[in-house]
């Protein structure tokens, strides 16, 4: 038997489809909205870093990149220009200065970029107009933890992980421990 | 324009003092017109979401108003103006729904202390503030904040507070029983020789009037109520004025100016219908309850040959004196889990503080605090711990259960120069000039926080806190700041006898016109080291009544 979520997300996927013909022939989209898959691998390792995975998960095993993909960018189209262009900078200082990409460096060494950019120490020639360091950092942060911090349903906090990591039940109501199939 | 047909008396807005004006016109037999800008409210839209609540608005406002249509603005120090949305704090946001902040909020009853009405007497002048005394005493008032507590429903104790302001009548239900934190604290406070006891709210603590006990919800502050156990005018007196069917509401309509007659006498409200159609709704009487900053820009956006400056404001006194409450007091960490999560948090509180503190002008109420959710928990650090990474986590895990709070409101100095104004370029969606706010706080205030807050953090050491810190919000620069305002917007209104110097008589009519009445917290002189909601409620039967009784 289907339960609900795997029903509505069957016929979100038939109907689809039946009702558009091409997407037969189109190539496979992506899983991102408003990322490409470039963008999103580099954010995935920045939120990470914000909230990190040890004996419970982190912001990759809460979604929270779906979080800033579909919600923030849905509700502040702007940070989508703001996200894609400070990306693309610490992309530029990550290949000049160690020849690689963000996500692909050590942890210790991500952390330490972080912390740099956090107090506006990268060099800043790599920065457009568009955002600077320190503002692509904060938003990043607050971003973070509205997304795993969040309720579910605005697809970050992914099966509940920080309210179970904070033995927070669920409804919230006091004594309904109730976290359904999430 | 297409008119409405005429009624006897229109209330603009739809909140505490609204909705319990509707009720008392409705119910002495006046047909009446209630508009509001936004809807009714319901729990299923919002649920429990901690991204929209009306604490947090990350994303959205639950309670409205939609951000992209009633922007306001703000002014810098250095005369800059910023187009500001809800979301913005500066902005200085009130819910707009049926029931307004009654909807979502804390639920505190507070009655004012006879102080809170005579600082001026009692503290004398205060240099650079228009501090006054209210032209009305508590004692003039106690008949109305006992209906508000009978009608809308609270629950409390009137015995073990020794400051309270005498009563003739207890209070309809039971008080709530302490939470974990409270209980604790409370004994702390016992030991300290201070007085605590159980916070009056208005919430159900058995079934009261058609509705249920309260379940003790964790998002109560900030949230609608799953079981209809909190107590706004949307659940209470609006039902009880549209049961009279002489009252009507009229949702999602948007009030754009007041009209007035050759004779200088309003004669009714020119709006915008749910579809964005002009209309124009006649009445004998209107009162004006949309909150202190919309309210002032109703009235300034309302020019004619007789007031050339705005409804009331020959003497330049409209949108001024806008103040809020310097929130301040202490956190602090446990080494236990001294939360218990069982909703909504605030439960215990001392009014010790509240008056006759040495070199203070009044003071301010210290409660334990509503709790926070996680992500308010992720943002609240002492000073200098980090923002993110494994500490930051490890933190949030740590201490989710263990950090007390002891938080409480301190009155504004008024400042003739915290203000609304309109402004000349910035339009809403409708084309209606938008509200701009300007001006900043009395470096007193920062005084009074300081005071206020170090007597919060003795309590949570004396309560074996292993880390404390105070919340004075006098970090640097403290022009960020700006005016006050907030959910507790009082003043721009102001009560009093002198014409020069306020807006509304002492039964809150505008001096000039004589059918036009306030009935919100901008007619407030100062605004109690308390939350005001029981004593805007209060002002609003008292005003109400004297229509009833005049214009009927």
């Amino acid at each position: 038997m289907l339960d609900r979520r795997q029903f509505i997300k069957q016929s979100v996927a038939w109907s689809g489809c039946l009702l558009l013909p091409s997407c037969l022939h189109a190539p496979r989209k992506g899983l991102y909205r408003v990322f490409t898959e470039e963008e999103a691998g580099c954010l995935i390792a920045l939120c990470e870093q914000v909230i990190p995975a040890d004996d419970t998960p982190g912001a990759t095993e809460a979604g929270v990149v779906f979080y800033i993909d579909t919600t923030v960018s849905h509700y502040f189209p702007l940070t989508t220009g703001m996200y894609k262009s400070g990306i693309a900078s610490l992309q530029t200082y990550c290949r000049s200065e160690y020849g690689n990409l963000f996500e692909t460096l050590e942890p210790s060494r991500q952390t330490e970029i972080m912390k740099a950019m956090e107090a506006g120490e990268l060099p800043s020639d790599a920065w457009s107009a568009d955002v600077s360091q320190q503002s692509f950092m904060s938003m990043l942060v607050q971003h973070t933890m509205q997304g795993f911090y969040g309720p579910p349903r605005h697809g970050g906090n992914r099966h509940y992980v920080s309210y179970r990591m904070l033995k927070l039940d669920f409804p919230l109501v006091a004594g309904q421990n109730r976290y359904g199939n999430g | 324009m297409d008119k409405d047909k005429h009624v006897q008396a229109i209330v603009i807005g739809a909140g505490g003092g609204g909705g319990v004006a509707a009720k008392v016109l409705a119910t002495a037999g006046m047909q009446t017109v209630v508009f509001e800008r936004g809807g009714w409210p319901s729990y299923d839209a919002h649920i429990n979401d901690e991204l929209i609540s009306q604490r947090t608005q990350a994303l959205d406002s639950a309670f409205g108003p939609e951000w992209d249509k009633h922007p306001r603005v703000y002014v810098r120090e250095n005369g800059e103006r910023d187009v500001i949305n809800a979301g913005d704090g500066r902005y200085n946001h009130v819910a707009a729904c049926v029931g307004s902040g009654t909807v979502s909020y804390g639920a505190m009853a507070w009655r004012f202390m006879r102080e809170d009405f005579r600082l001026k007497t009692t503290y004398g002048a205060v240099e650079g503030s228009t501090l006054e005394d209210w032209p009305v005493a508590y004692e003039d008032l106690e008949p109305f904040y006992e209906q508000a507590e009978w009608e809308i429903g609270v629950s409390g104790d009137a015995g073990p507070n020794p400051f309270a302001s005498p009563r003739n009548r207890p209070y309809p239900m039971p008080a709530f029983e302490y939470n974990r934190d409270g209980e604790y604290l409370a004994g702390v406070c016992r030991r300290m020789g201070l007085h605590p006891f159980p916070i009056p709210m208005l919430r159900n603590s058995v079934a009261y009037n058609g509705r249920a006990a309260c379940i003790r919800n964790r998002t109560c502050c900030g949230y609608a109520c799953p079981v209809d156990a909190k107590n706004g005018t949307q659940n209470t007196v609006i039902p009880a004025a549209m049961a009279t069917g002489l009252c009507r509401v009229k949702t999602h309509c948007v009030a754009a100016e007041l009209m007035t007659d050759e004779s200088g006498r309003v004669s009714g409200v020119r709006y915008f219908d749910p579809e964005g159609k002009e209309r124009l709704q006649t009445a004998d009487v209107v009162v004006v309850a949309c909150s202190a900053i919309e309210t002032a820009r109703l009235l300034l956006n309302s020019r004619s040959r007789l007031h050339p400056g705005g409804l009331g404001n020959n003497h330049d006194c409209v949108g001024r004196n806008l103040q809020g409450h310097a929130y301040t007091g202490a956190s602090g960490l446990f080494d236990w889990d001294v939360l218990d999560l069982a909703g909504p948090g605030a439960t215990m509180a001392i009014c010790d503080y509240n008056h006759h503190n040495p070199g203070i002008v009044g003071g301010g109420l210290l409660a334990n605090e509503f709790y926070m959710m996680p992500y308010a928990f992720s943002q609240s650090r002492p000073w200098g711990e980090p923002g993110w990474g494994k500490s930051h986590k490890d933190y949030q895990r740590k201490n989710y259960r263990r950090l007390g709070r002891m938080i409480g409101p301190i009155q504004e100095m008024p400042m003739w120069d915290a203000r609304v104004t309109v402004d000349a370029e910035v339009k809403d969606h409708w084309g209606i000039p938008v509200a701009a706010l300007s001006g900043s706080k009395h470096p007193l205030d920062f005084e009074h926080c300081r005071f206020l807050s170090a007597r919060a953090e003795e309590i949570l050491k004396e309560a074996g806190a292993i880390r404390t810190w105070r919340h004075t919000g006098d970090r640097p620069p403290r022009s960020l700041y700006g005016p006050g305002g907030g959910q507790h917007q009082a003043g721009t209104c102001r009560m009093g006898n002198d014409p020069a110097t306020s807006v509304v008589n002492e039964w809150c009519r505008v001096h000039d016109v004589e059918n036009l009445f306030i009935a919100d917290g901008s007619v407030l002189v100062t605004n109690g080291g308390f939350n005001p909601v029981l004593t805007i409620m209060a002002m609003a039967y008292r005003t109400a009544g004297y229509i009833a009784d005049h214009y009927r």
